[in-house]
């Protein structure tokens, strides 16, 4: 049975079946592969994406539990071509390396930000722990995260 | 000659790919998904080490989507590094859990994986030998009984039975030393696991066929020895391989060798259609190319006075199933264990072990790591047994100005002890934080060490366009490490004399650039860099002698500035570089240059090291680093207190 959902702010069908990590459909059905499969097991958060206005690692979610709902991926967060202002600061602060880990980060950071726009260091280390960068560059992403956090 | 005005170069160049990948709109290979595309699966061995009876693969065939199978028949070469033992799927015989049996091309990955699980093997299981004690011991089986018979690529390795490569050094009298009555003589051994690199993208390729040659596109630090490697396994001339290399998803060494780029190439060739192959995160944890585990030996005779005057060690490396990396990296022990300090007399034998396990690789300082910490800790344990403050035996017996490295490489300058006494000034401004552990185990350490530059052959060309932009070509490769989107934009960019924006940087493409030896060990900034600075020469030279004459001006009196070439010291008074190009247009045809780069070949003492790919190392990179942990007894949580660097 088709599933109905938004993603990105469009009504979108999907045929697959009902198990079908979520993942999957947006990247191989409707080619946004700014979300990443890197561990399919819930543990790196690289597939992070806003579910109902909530991150959720989407290799986890089933696609028959999706049904009407509202999905939001990394390729949401620029407006009209310009990106976001967490977007911008990270950019900006040269935190980015080879760049794999950043979609998940981004939405993640996106939602915590909205709920605690003031967020000290720990909060905001506390908000990454489910999201692992191999390059290894947690310092300097929490230090542009907190710099955001300053100038809100 | 002119050169470049230095305080035109730009610094903190903003990386040119930060933006994309923000917006997640970055293409790496496992984003890359052109039209027919097929999905690859690989059917794996679940025994360490079996005979094989039969392999049948008609009920495969019959299977839906399935559009090509690939089997040991399909790729007759053998690759290696040293020595060519490597098949691309298990031959005859099955080494390791998780070997390549055959390899399915299919419409969909599920069909892929399903037609995969439906080719019949049949084995004879035979006894593994699954750590190295196992491998040494007498009458153990061997890996490879037919090890005699291989391809030897490189020259001088002692090797023998599961014993894949022995490299060793011997410098001086050991003997003499530790037979002297004035010397404690301390013992230490360490043994280490494997580490698996787990970069978020993992190996993933898609390769297609067409015009008789074969397209492979990968994530890869190699692009070169993917070209010459799928040449030799497919038994193709390597001329029929083209590499492409995408943006990389992390790498840190796994991605230094070919893997599974072949199974691709063959899979494109028999279908006709492109093929993906994407390892899952199982098969990269079953067959990643680890960090190799490791048991480090070490014995030194010092006197009390703290004088290293002999030094002894036995590395032994396992390499898994084959050689590979592992092979090469016997090397290091001479410039890792062996490093740093100053030594009367050294023996050192660093062996690589077969074992029924997967094949290790490269990873980050690659055998550096390991044996740094097992140098440090023994270090202290010298320093306990004759009663000297760590610090103090280490600024007295650091490699200085004058001294020889294990091979008998002389060093120059001091660097090692002035970093060491910046340490302790470092030290000195900021107290412990041991009271921050609580009730937490503490611990503190310094320490040095040494690495290198893995430096070795690069080239670049530079086209000059005549809107005054450049073009750099390179086989250089985009990690995350800002080589390709800083590094080589501002190099490039200051010796011409044109903004980094203006410096256009290829992906890698073996079809358009020369060979490079692959993206690793700090090499690409040094060594692509360099052949980038010397295709600028080229390119300037050029560009001076046409301005020279536009200008009536001698070349020595131009300075290249902001996209200008300019008289010296009279700002204005010359013309835009654009100009110089569509000049040179008319009058020598389009402005191209290019440069080489190769090692600069340091010496070591003759005689002193066997089996080893390297003798010295050309460029030595030292550190110290000094850090404060806290680790709870309960739970092992680390949690680091204080860290400095002196580098």
């Amino acid at each position: 049975m088709p599933t109905n959902l938004v993603i990105n702010g469009e009504d979108r069908i999907s045929s697959r079946g009902s198990m079908t990590p979520l993942i999957d459909v947006l990247r191989d059905e409707f080619f946004l592969t700014g979300a990443k499969v890197a561990c399919r097991e819930g543990v790196c958060g690289a597939c992070t994406v806003h579910l109902d206005g909530r991150p959720v690692v989407s290799c986890l979610v089933p696609l028959g539990t999706v049904e009407g709902r509202d999905v939001r991926t990394v390729e949401s967060l620029a407006v009209a071509g310009e990106p976001s202002p967490l977007q911008l600061i990270m950019e900006e602060h040269d935190v980015v390396q080879c760049g794999m880990c950043f979609p998940g980060i981004l939405m993640v950071l996106t939602s915590f930000f909205q709920e605690r726009p003031h967020a000290e260091r720990d909060e905001i280390k506390a908000a990454l722990v489910g999201n692992i960068c191999r390059c290894t560059g947690y310092e300097r992403l929490v230090d542009a995260a907190v710099a955001l956090a300053r100038r809100s | 000659m002119a050169t470049a005005d230095p305080s035109g170069a730009v610094m903190n160049l903003p990386r040119r790919d930060a933006r994309d990948k923000l917006l997640g709109r970055t293409r790496y290979t496992v984003d890359r998904m052109p039209p027919r595309l097929l999905h690859a699966a690989v059917l794996r061995s679940e025994i360490a080490s079996a005979r094989i009876i039969r392999i049948d693969t008609t009920r495969a065939r019959r299977m839906p989507g399935v559009r090509a199978i690939a089997l040991a028949e399909d790729a007759p070469g053998m690759h290696g590094i040293g020595i060519a033992d490597h098949p691309l799927f298990a031959s005859g015989v099955i080494r390791f859990h998780g070997e390549q049996i055959a390899a399915v091309a299919a419409d969909t990955y599920e069909q892929a994986q399903a037609a995969a699980r439906a080719i019949e093997v049949e084995l004879e299981p035979l006894p593994p030998v699954l750590t190295m004690a196992d491998a040494l011991a007498p009458g153990a089986p061997l890996v490879h009984p037919d090890w005699k018979s291989y391809e030897i690529l490189f020259e001088g390795g002692a090797r023998g039975g599961n014993v894949a490569w022995e490299a060793t050094v011997i410098r001086g009298d050991t003997d003499a030393a530790f037979a002297r009555d004035d010397v404690v003589i301390v013992e230490s051994s360490f043994r280490v696991g494997r580490q698996n690199h787990v970069s978020l993208e993992g190996r993933a390729v898609v390769a297609t066929y067409e015009d008789g040659r074969y397209h492979i596109e990968t994530s890869t630090q190699v692009p070169w020895t993917v070209r010459n490697m799928t040449s030799k396994l497919l038994g193709v001339p390597a001329s029929q391989v083209h590499v492409t290399v995408p943006p990389v998803g992390g790498a840190f060494g796994q991605k230094f060798d070919c893997t599974l780029e072949p199974y691709a190439a063959i899979l494109a060739r028999k279908s006709g259609q492109p093929v993906r192959l994407v390892y899952s995160r199982q098969e990269e944890m079953l067959t990643c190319l680890c960090r190799e585990n490791a048991d480090i030996k070490i014995r030194s005779a010092v006197t009390k006075e703290g004088e290293i005057v002999g030094r002894e060690a036995v590395v032994l490396m396992d390499c898994g199933a084959y050689g590979g990396e592992q092979i090469f990296l016997t090397t290091m022990t001479a410039h890792t264990l062996g490093g740093n300090y100053k030594l009367g007399s050294i023996k050192l034998a660093t062996r690589a072990i077969y074992t029924n396990t997967p094949p290790n690789g490269a990873f980050r300082a690659c055998n550096g790591v390991y044996n740094t910490f097992a140098l440090e800790c023994h270090t202290d344990e010298i320093c306990e047994a004759i009663g000297m403050d760590p610090l103090e035996f280490k600024r007295r017996n650091v490699l200085g100005d004058g001294d020889l490295g294990a091979t008998g490489q002389v060093f120059e300058g001091d660097v090692l002890g002035p970093m060491l006494d910046r340490m302790e000034r470092l030290r000195e401004k900021s107290p412990s934080r041991k009271h921050l552990a609580g009730d937490r185990l503490y611990g503190r350490a310094t320490v040095v060490g040494t690495w290198f530059i893995f430096v070795g052959p690069s080239t670049a060309t530079i086209n000059l366009n005549a809107d005054g932009s450049a073009t750099l070509i390179t086989a250089g490769v985009e990690l995350g490490q800002g080589t390709m989107v800083q590094a080589l934009p501002q190099i490039v960019a200051h010796e011409l004399g044109i903004h980094p924006d203006d410096v256009v940087v290829r992906n890698a493409d073996t079809d358009a650039a020369g060979f490079d030896l692959g993206v690793g060990g700090g090499r690409t900034t040094v060594s692509v860099g360099a052949a980038s600075v010397a295709a600028a020469a080229d390119v300037r030279n050029k560009i001076l002698k046409i301005a020279s004459e536009l200008l009536q001006t001698p070349p020595d009196r131009l300075v290249l500035r902001d996209g200008r070439v300019e008289i010296a010291g009279i700002e204005g008074s010359g013309t835009t570089i654009a100009k110089v190009v569509q000049r040179a247009h008319q009058v020598t045809g389009p402005v191209v240059g290019s440069g080489s780069f190769a090692n600069p070949g340091a010496p070591a003492m003759p005689g002193c090291a066997a089996g080893h790919f390297i003798d010295a190392i050309d460029i030595p990179v030292f550190n110290v680093h000094d850090c404060e942990v806290a680790v709870d007894p309960e739970t092992g949580h680390v949690e680091i207190l204080s860290y400095k660097v002196v580098q």
